[in-house]
């Protein structure tokens, strides 16, 4: 029934399953539930310890010919950031960045993180500007849980950000239980709730004269660049979001857009569908199986696109006997040979840990391989996370990496 | 030990914490009553201990609407631990008068339907009478409770003419209380499309599902409901004949609610599971094999439909919207909604009516800004709350299937 199934609905399925249908084809995005967008910043990262992100994929593309970015090349990371800020822009969420250069936005514990691309809402608390020694205040609810203003503020103090810190009070809002990032989200959307906030944001801005408001990035799920506009202009001061622990905000509102995008070009989305196994003739995938009650499903296609992550986005599993596989298709994982070869003896090992570059092995086209080389599937190609030979965290390139190989996807 | 069994115990490390499911949760987001599916599921469990009280009521709260599961990236079964968690608590506190009468919708329908079903629906229209009712009972003055029907749909199978005649490949038809008791043109329509597609419909004896129990924590009534279903539909399971239900809800509860929740796993609970089909997933198949007449008038209009929770509970993805693709003309809005609020009983309890109405407002507001005067949805309870909510007219998508094969039930 479909052309392309997309296992995973992460930022690389959602890129490869749009890529396909602007194409034209019926396409199917079959997850076991919501990807690692919820649990990420919200940001593009695509390439920690460089100036110059786009020039260094270009030295690390040269010196790593089974990186990721090396595959997808040039081409498909320009091409698949373009259409994704596109999609963005058009959701009226833009993100902001240069493709040769970094912004250094802080984090909920005050530490300065390099990123490319940013929503609009967070882009006014780059250091570069936090640096112009005019004061800044970070602010926040004693409610919402590890999300510590003065901590914050003690931090960039320490790396010479004029940082001071303050406690909000929660409006009255008929709710005092527990406020998780995605219900204050849903309250900034509300005019008492953002009214009541801009007050107690503008007194603030007028006692401490502060040119900058850092606040959780909880500003609204839906209409969040309006709700920071709506706020800057009461506070008279720039408003920046600072991304929390997870639930993510940010990240929920990019995976919506790319949502309401895939829908809107046709495409059909089946969360809870957790692929079991594939079922092929020679090295054409022609169905796989997901759980459901009672039996399982089976879902036909032409080709597939296996976007399901790595260790932590539930791709790969290790067994007890420490093994490590590939949950979906059961594809051969490129990965140490046993539990003794996962970490390196130092913990903050420099060049990381092995296990942390385990994946599945592709060809020029994406294709999975096997431990000799040999190709698996004709019709299938793997992206994102579940990709062998890098270590997306660390190397702060998790979006980079699974937006280039998506979009490569999407468009071949 | 089976795996929700292993989900309680030693899976519970599974749950990351990420708070993704708390975040989705339709409650949670409208009530401090709820905490949120993190906390009263895997979190509260590791303070359940057999033989220990029960440490947190909150619980009794989740609606069952398995929006948790559905979320989840680490496959939690949360939903589950929340109603084995619920009848923890009713099994050492007993069960409220007005839960134990709202759980047996077999009774209740029974009771309410016939020739004086006119009388019934007055009594429940008439407002003193529904105050008297809340007081009383629990149950929530504005509550939408369904029309009883003055005839029952096994009254008119029996006395009906088969339309088909000679062999046929068999199909047994699973009604439920709610086409059964209260609107049994679903069960008219869905008889008039099997025979078109050339089945012979069998409809056995049936007890109610057990799902209201279930989810009011009597486990042990539910079982015995459950039971009698299998002794009843297992001689056609174990023929290969397929059990077709048009209340996703019961069709869920043979499938995987009633065996899960009961920790049931016999041959013969999974042969009956394994043969269960909700009527668009089974004719999905038959489209699938090539097997589904496609003779359809053309229906030139739009349609808001929503797929009920207990509906993507199956997780067969949207076979309403894959069978109705196929009318020419016809064009289904999906809604994006979570829940309609109602989740079976919950919603037309005095202190939940009102959460009820709250979650549903995203779909309400769906449905009204359709601008159409009709609405589809899979689940009985829902189509009720729909209605309710909107004033809009909702149905069960296998009447307009019917309509678009020309067929007068």
């Amino acid at each position: 029934m479909y052309d392309t199934i997309v296992i995973g609905a992460g930022l690389s399925g959602m890129m490869a399953a749009i890529g396909r249908a602007e194409r034209g084809e019926k396409v199917l995005v079959l997850a076991k539930g919501y990807g690692a967008t919820h649990w990420s910043t919200g940001c593009i990262d695509l390439l920690a310890g460089c100036d110059d992100p786009f020039h260094g994929i270009t030295q690390l593309a040269a010196q790593r010919p089974h990186h990721p970015y090396a595959l997808a090349g040039p081409t498909m990371i320009e091409g698949g950031i373009a259409r994704l800020r596109a999609i963005c822009e058009a959701a009226g969420y833009p993100l902001v960045g240069n493709l040769n250069r970094h912004m250094l936005l802080p984090t909920a514990l005050g530490a300065l993180r390099p990123t490319t691309f940013a929503p609009v809402t967070m882009i006014a608390g780059d250091a570069r500007q936090l640096r112009d020694g005019r004061p800044t205040l970070i602010a926040g609810f004693a409610e919402l849980r590890d999300f510590f203003p003065p901590l914050i503020a003690a931090n960039l103090r320490a790396q010479g950000i004029a940082a001071t810190a303050a406690q909000l009070a929660m409006p009255p809002v008929g709710r005092q239980r527990d406020f998780s990032p995605a219900t204050l989200a849903r309250l900034c959307e509300q005019p008492a709730f953002r009214a009541s906030l801009g007050e107690q944001l503008a007194a603030l801005a007028r006692q401490g004269d502060y040119a900058r408001i850092g606040l959780p990035a909880i500003l609204g799920l839906k209409h969040a660049t309006e709700v920071v506009r709506d706020l800057q202009n009461r506070a008279g001061a720039l408003v920046f979001e600072i991304p929390t622990l997870p639930v993510s905000v940010p990240g929920m509102r990019l995976y919506q857009i790319l949502e309401d995008e895939f829908l809107r070009l046709g495409g059909r989305i089946q969360l809870g569908g957790f692929v079991q196994r594939g079922e092929s003739i020679s090295d054409t995938l022609v169905a796989v199986f997901s759980e459901a009650a009672a039996r399982e499903q089976r879902h036909a296609a032409r080709r597939w696109v296996l976007a399901t992550g790595g260790i932590l986005g539930g791709g790969a599993r290790a067994t007890p006997e420490g093994y490590v596989r590939e949950t979906a298709l059961d594809l051969p994982l490129q990965a140490p040979a046993g539990r003794a070869g996962w970490f390196a003896p130092r913990f903050l090992n420099e060049e990381g840990h092995p296990i942390f570059q385990s994946g599945v092995r592709v060809d020029e086209r994406l294709r999975p391989l096997d431990a000799a080389g040999r190709l698996v599937y004709d019709n299938v190609m793997v992206v994102g996370g579940a990709l062998a030979g890098f270590d997306p965290i660390r190397e702060g390139c998790l979006e980079g990496a699974a937006i280039a190989t998506g979009w490569m996807a999407g468009m071949s | 030990m089976d795996h929700i069994e292993l989900s309680l115990t030693q899976s519970l490390d599974h749950c990351i914490k990420c708070n993704i499911c708390t975040s989705a949760c339709p409650v949670a987001a409208v009530t401090d009553a709820f905490p949120g599916p993190k906390y009263v599921g895997p979190q509260a469990q590791r303070f359940r201990h057999a033989a220990q009280p029960v440490p947190d009521e909150s619980v009794d709260y989740c609606s069952g609407c398995r929006v948790c599961n559905q979320v989840c990236p680490t496959g939690v079964r949360i939903a589950e631990l929340n109603a084995r968690a619920r009848a923890q608590i009713v099994a050492e506190r007993g069960m409220p008068l007005r839960n134990r009468i709202i759980a047996r919708s077999g009774l209740v329908g029974r009771l309410s339907s016939g020739p004086h079903a006119p009388l019934v629906n007055f009594t429940l229209n008439f407002a003193p009478a529904r105050w008297l009712i809340e007081r009383v009972m629990g149950i929530h003055r504005h509550a939408p409770l369904p029309k009883a029907s003055t005839y029952t749909f096994r009254s008119w199978f029996k006395r009906r003419k088969p339309t088909v005649n000679g062999k046929r490949p068999q199909v047994v038809y699973f009604h439920g209380c709610s086409t059964n008791y209260y609107e049994p043109r679903v069960g008219q329509a869905a008889i008039a499309v099997l025979e078109h597609l050339g089945f012979e419909v069998i409809v056995p004896p049936q007890r109610c599902c057990g799902l209201p129990l279930l989810s009011n924590g009597d486990f042990p009534a539910a079982q015995k409901q459950h039971e009698y279903n299998v002794t009843h539909l297992l001689p056609y399971a174990r023929a290969g004949i397929p059990i077709v239900g048009t209340s996703t809800s019961c069709t869920l509860t043979l499938k995987e609610e009633a065996p899960e929740l009961l920790g049931l796993h016999g041959d013969d609970i999974r042969a009956v599971a394994a043969g269960t089909y909700d009527i668009f997933e089974f004719l999905r198949d038959l489209y699938m094999q090539g097997r589904l007449r496609t003779d359809f008038r053309p229906i030139e209009r739009a349609i808001p439909y929503h797929p009920p929770c207990q509906l993507r509970a199956h997780r067969i993805g949207r076979p309403v919207l894959d069978v109705l693709g196929l009318v020419p003309g016809l064009r289904l809005q999906e809604s994006r909604a979570e829940c309609c609020g109602i989740a079976g009983t919950y919603g037309i309890k005095r202190e939940k009516y009102q959460i009820a109405m709250d979650v549903g407002q995203p779909l309400f507001q769906f449905v009204r800004a359709s601008g159409q005067d009709l609405a589809l949805c899979d689940s009985e309870t829902c189509r009720w709350q729909i209605s309710h909510a909107t004033g809009v007219a909702t149905r069960h998508p296998i009447e307009i299937l019917a309509e678009a094969y020309g067929l007068q039930p």
